[in-house]
């Protein structure tokens, strides 16, 4: 009877094995004929497999004889996975780049082909190149799409109590505080997760540093994060927490975004991606954004950074083809799929979209755009200065610092790398 | 015995000739463990003698990494908040993991009814993937509609309530306790398995001396348990200082809130890989430089305490 | 006896309560992926209105599931036997001889359990890239196996030592060799240890997504949690599928555990019994 078992448990193992050893076969060589190549890309953005599909049988129909495969891995693990991957000498042949510093980063170890000679890249202004351009002055990235934060609102919450989109941060104030008479939550944002708070000091800060002058005047080192200007940015941050949610130290993005769509909370401090979830979330949800207003009399204003970029893999054996998969991305054709497809607003300047909120985001961009400061400029450093604000933010709002501590943190931190503050 | 001399003789030669043969048996063990485990781990090792720019290889600066771990603000400040933090791991799953294990195991070796039912309902949290546990463990204390909180009220509790993960004097104790619920299963397999193998005469001859439940448990069971006890506790003190997992799936790399929940390993990660979703940068050499640091005092304390059991076990 | 009398109850309550804390996460992952997202907000308590299986439906179509499952026995089911060879034949070797070394030996296995694997990625990558093992299941065995060794050793050279000699020293005058007395005699008695390691490394390798995730790239190479953490991107606010996601994700492993507790329990009290 044991020896049975033994046997009936021996033969199913041994079938197990010959399953797994067939299907694990099965999955080899894809047929290349001659001629061919097949590219990959390396990217975080896992939930757009189907758009880029989309995109690379369009650059099919020009190139047939490329493969193009888009492999992205998940989010939170692929700079682990992308590192890894460089530093032995393999990876992608196409490399879905982060914005600014790390990509960067990336391109001044040798990592990444200079792209100086591709055409198409000089339709984009400077400060769209900046986010992949190497401290060696040369282009490394393909901008791929831009990105804003600014408060996107609900349009019938908004109706219903009859208020209007605020023109000064004293009206933001007020209307805040009409909504919370009405017991809806004014803001939905949590401070459980450290990146939503840059995110949106991000937002709220330039109406009270005033925006892009106080941006060039710091990165000049002509002033400090000790400055009034940024102090009261900081304070504003501590001001507007009585708007949050209740609890708003235990919520993190899912829960705040939940709050928005189903209608629990009137105002949500977020970026242009979150529309498409929104909508996929509540069909019916009436979304609307404004510009944030400023407190010292200067013109409200819309946060906005690249927010990727496609570099070539210097260790590629594919560069050609990677060239003219890239040159693709610069053209208009792509452009105009690019914000279709994704909803979202491409690099490439004056393309238009059919999505009227993000038209108009895309027009507000042109007009009102300020960059998203802690990104684009402060983002170096162990801990970076983007990191330590958002942990001193948070210990803020837990009561363990002051608005004071914040911010004179934060100069310690971009003093011990950044060489204007020096 | 005289008699028997002849075979003992063709026994000792044939053991002469298969006793080399002994030291084969730990080698395919060896190997696949030298390679992919200790291989790897030494040459990164040897990162923390250098600079890294990035995740680029610079010069040789000796011990310079050590120093700043310890002397650079905020390094050193953070390297003992999370030292502080994981020493706490280690206490909490010593008491609520291993301690509820113990009594759990005992219970159900005293065949209770559904015994069976128990040590599958115990084991069944371990069969989940850290991940899965940690988004469910999230949702559960969630504050506003998780269920720790929703049942609070039911019961008229409501002053208890808390935002369970965003509170710095409760995040760490959460993710501890949930860890404990996670691993409970396997300490309870480990004693059970150490009861099992207790001779059942020696019970029955404690009765028969007439030794009531606690002085059994006291003379022979927790003797007889040295075994299953150094296992669980190896293995605690080793995973309560490279607590990482179960922390990254619930709050990030981060340790937060304001780093109430950072450990040493999660703030290995932080350092040698930049923490997630490339919002920071990475500092390898001090990275590889804390893990140096842990690795020492972990097997430190390891070795004492191995040492100290063995004598213990010898002296039985 | 009073003492029995009285303790009786209690034992039940506190195991019962216990237990079901272990189960109560589980069941609610299990209901919430029949539920939308709005139900789980807003009663995370109550039962789903529907039962209905279309949410995995969708799933099952999207995801190759079956490649998936079938990466992910073949990798547990290798490793396992594996870790169960090596260690155990190590195992012996430390706890049944007194060589001078054997200490050490025991030592330099637990080491592997002290540093973070993850430190040395850099270095395995490129030793995976040597031994042209990117991109194939064995790269995720060995790893599997490697790591699996210092528990396992652990668990199995603290049983071994419970074993008392003269079993194996008559065996020793009966003439069999070292190999024999480890499968006739030591092995046998050790079940309850072995299931646990079994056990234990299966969920091991079952559930692991990190070294997947850095050696395959591949997707028809991928196993069950690497398949289904691209869920998280894709689904991040629709919770219901989400939650089907991870059961789908965890159901095998459940299963199996249940097709095999029978078996693995009864182990357990056969080694007791003797």
């Amino acid at each position: 009877m044991k020896k049975m078992k033994a046997i009936t448990f021996v033969g199913f193992l041994a079938f197990i094995l010959i399953i797994s050893a067939c299907s694990s076969q099965s999955g080899g060589d894809s047929g290349e004929s001659e001629g061919e190549v097949t590219l990959t890309i390396g990217s975080w953005r896992t939930e757009d497999k189907a758009s880029y599909q989309k995109v690379i049988d369009k650059f099919n129909e020009e190139n047939p004889d490329i493969n193009v495969e888009f492999k992205p891995s998940k989010n939170t693990e692929y700079n682990t996975i992308l590192n890894t991957a460089l530093q032995s000498g393999e990876g992608p042949d196409i490399i879905h780049l982060r914005p600014y510093t790390p990509g960067i980063e990336l391109a001044d170890a040798g990592y990444l082909e200079p792209l100086d000679d591709l055409e198409g890249l000089d339709q984009y202004p400077e400060e769209t190149l900046a986010a992949s351009k190497g401290s060696d002055d040369k282009q490394y990235g393909v901008p791929l799409n831009i990105s804003t934060t600014q408060m996107f609102y609900n349009k019938k919450i908004f109706d219903d109590l009859g208020l209007e989109e605020p023109q000064t941060w004293d009206e933001f104030l007020t209307l805040s505080q009409k909504i919370k008479d009405e017991g809806i939550t004014p803001i939905s944002l949590g401070t459980k997760e450290g990146w939503l708070l840059s995110l949106s000091h991000g937002i709220i800060g330039p109406a009270h540093y005033g925006g892009n002058e106080f941006v060039d005047s710091i990165t000049a080192g002509e002033t400090d994060f000790t400055s009034d200007e940024f102090q009261s940015s900081i304070d504003a941050m501590d001001e507007i927490k009585q708007f949050f949610p209740e609890n708003f130290e235990g919520l993190g993005m899912e829960d705040i975004r939940t709050m928005f769509f189903t209608g629990d909370a009137a105002m949500f401090p977020l970026g242009s991606w979150e529309i498409e979830v929104l909508r996929e979330m509540n069909p019916e949800l009436e979304l609307g954004f404004f510009p944030m207003p400023s407190a010292v009399g200067k013109d409200p204003t819309i946060t906005t950074w690249v927010d990727g970029s496609y570099a070539i893999n210097a260790s590629s054996e594919q560069k050609e083809a990677a060239k003219k998969f890239l040159q693709f991305m610069t053209t208009e054709e792509f452009g105009t799929m690019f914000t279709e497809e994704f909803k979202m607003i491409s690099a490439i300047p004056g393309i238009a979209s059919e999505d009227e909120l993000v038209n108009s985001l895309s027009q507000a961009v042109e007009n009102q755009s300020t960059p998203y400061m802690m990104l684009v400029h402060f983002a170096g450093g162990n801990p970076s200065t983007k990191a330590t604000i958002e942990t001193e933010l948070q210990g803020m709002y837990l009561g363990e610092r002051t608005p004071e501590e914040v911010a004179n943190t934060v100069q310690e931190s971009a003093k011990s790398w950044y060489e204007p503050l020096q | 015995m005289r008699p028997a001399m002849n075979s003992v003789v063709k026994i000792k030669k044939q053991r002469d000739w298969k006793r080399w043969t002994i030291h084969l048996f730990p080698i395919p063990a060896l190997l696949i463990y030298g390679m992919f485990v200790v291989y790897p781990l030494f040459a990164a090792l040897t990162y923390s003698f250098f600079d890294w720019k990035g995740i680029v290889r610079g010069d040789f600066v000796g011990l310079k990494n050590f120093k700043d771990l310890f002397t650079l603000e905020p390094f050193s400040g953070l390297f003992w908040n999370a030292f502080g933090h994981n020493i706490l791991y280690f206490v909490l799953q010593m008491i609520f993991q291993n301690g509820l294990a113990f009594i759990l195991a005992y219970i159900i070796y005293k065949k209770v009814k559904g015994s069976e039912f128990l040590k599958i309902a115990y084991f069944l949290p371990r069969l989940l993937s850290v991940i899965v546990v940690g988004f469910l463990w999230k949702l559960i204390l969630n504050p506003n509609y998780g269920a720790l909180n929703v049942i609070l009220e039911s019961l008229g509790l409501e002053h208890l309530q808390k935002a369970w993960l965003g509170d710095p004097d409760t995040a760490l104790i959460s993710i501890i306790l949930v860890n404990c619920w996670y691993g409970i299963g396997f300490g309870v397999l480990i004693f059970l398995a150490g009861l099992q193998s207790i001779p059942k005469e020696l019970f029955e001859a404690a009765k028969l001396d007439g030794a009531n439940g606690l002085s059994m448990i006291r003379k022979i069971v927790l003797p007889l348990m040295v075994p299953s006890f150094m296992i669980m506790t190896v293995l605690t003190f080793i995973q309560s200082f490279e607590a990482f997992e179960l922390v990254y799936a619930m709050q990030g790399s981060q340790g937060e809130p304001y780093h109430s929940t950072d450990t040493l390993a999660i703030y290995f990660y932080r350092l040698a890989f930049g923490g997630s979703a490339g919002g920071s940068t990475t500092a390898v050499g001090l990275g590889s430089a804390l893990a140096v640091v842990l690795f020492i005092f972990i097997s430190f304390f390891t070795a004492l305490y191995l040492r100290y059991m063995q004598k213990k076990q010898v002296d039985m | 006896m009073n003492h029995t009398i009285w303790t009786r109850p209690f034992y039940y309550v506190f195991a019962f309560l216990i237990a079901s804390i272990s189960i109560y996460p589980i069941l609610l992952m299990i209901l919430s992926s029949f539920k939308t997202s709005a139900e789980i907000f807003t009663s995370p308590l109550s039962l789903p209105k529907t039962f209905s299986l279309d949410t995995y439906r969708n799933l099952l179509e999207m995801i190759p599931f079956t490649t998936y499952f079938m990466n992910s026995v073949f990798v547990s089911v290798v490793s396992v036997l594996l870790i169960l060879i090596t260690s155990s034949l190590a195992a012996f070797y430390i706890a049944r001889f007194t060589f001078v070394w054997n200490n050490m030996i025991f030592f330099f296995f637990l080491m592997g359990m002290m540093l973070p694997i993850k430190l040395g990625i850099v270095p395995l990558f490129i030793l995976m890239k040597d031994l042209n093992l990117l991109n194939s299941l064995w790269s995720l065995i060995f790893m599997y196996v490697a790591t699996g060794i210092p528990l396992s050793i652990l668990i199995l050279t603290g049983f071994f030592r419970t074993m008392p000699r003269e079993l194996e020293e008559a065996a020793r005058i009966d003439g069999a060799g070292n190999l024999r007395i480890l499968w006739n005699v030591v092995l046998p008695l050790m079940r309850p240890a072995l299931g646990t390691v079994m056990i234990i490394q299966f969920i091991q390798s079952w559930n692991d997504f990190f070294f997947p995730l850095i050696f395959i790239t591949d997707d028809l190479k991928k196993t069950i949690p690497v398949g289904m953490l691209s869920l998280f991107g894709e689904y991040s606010a629709d919770w219901g599928a989400l939650f089907a996601g991870l059961t789908l994700a965890s159901l095998p492993m459940i299963v199996l555990f249940f097709i095999a507790s029978k078996q693995f329990m009864e182990g357990l009290t056969q080694g007791a019994i003797k």
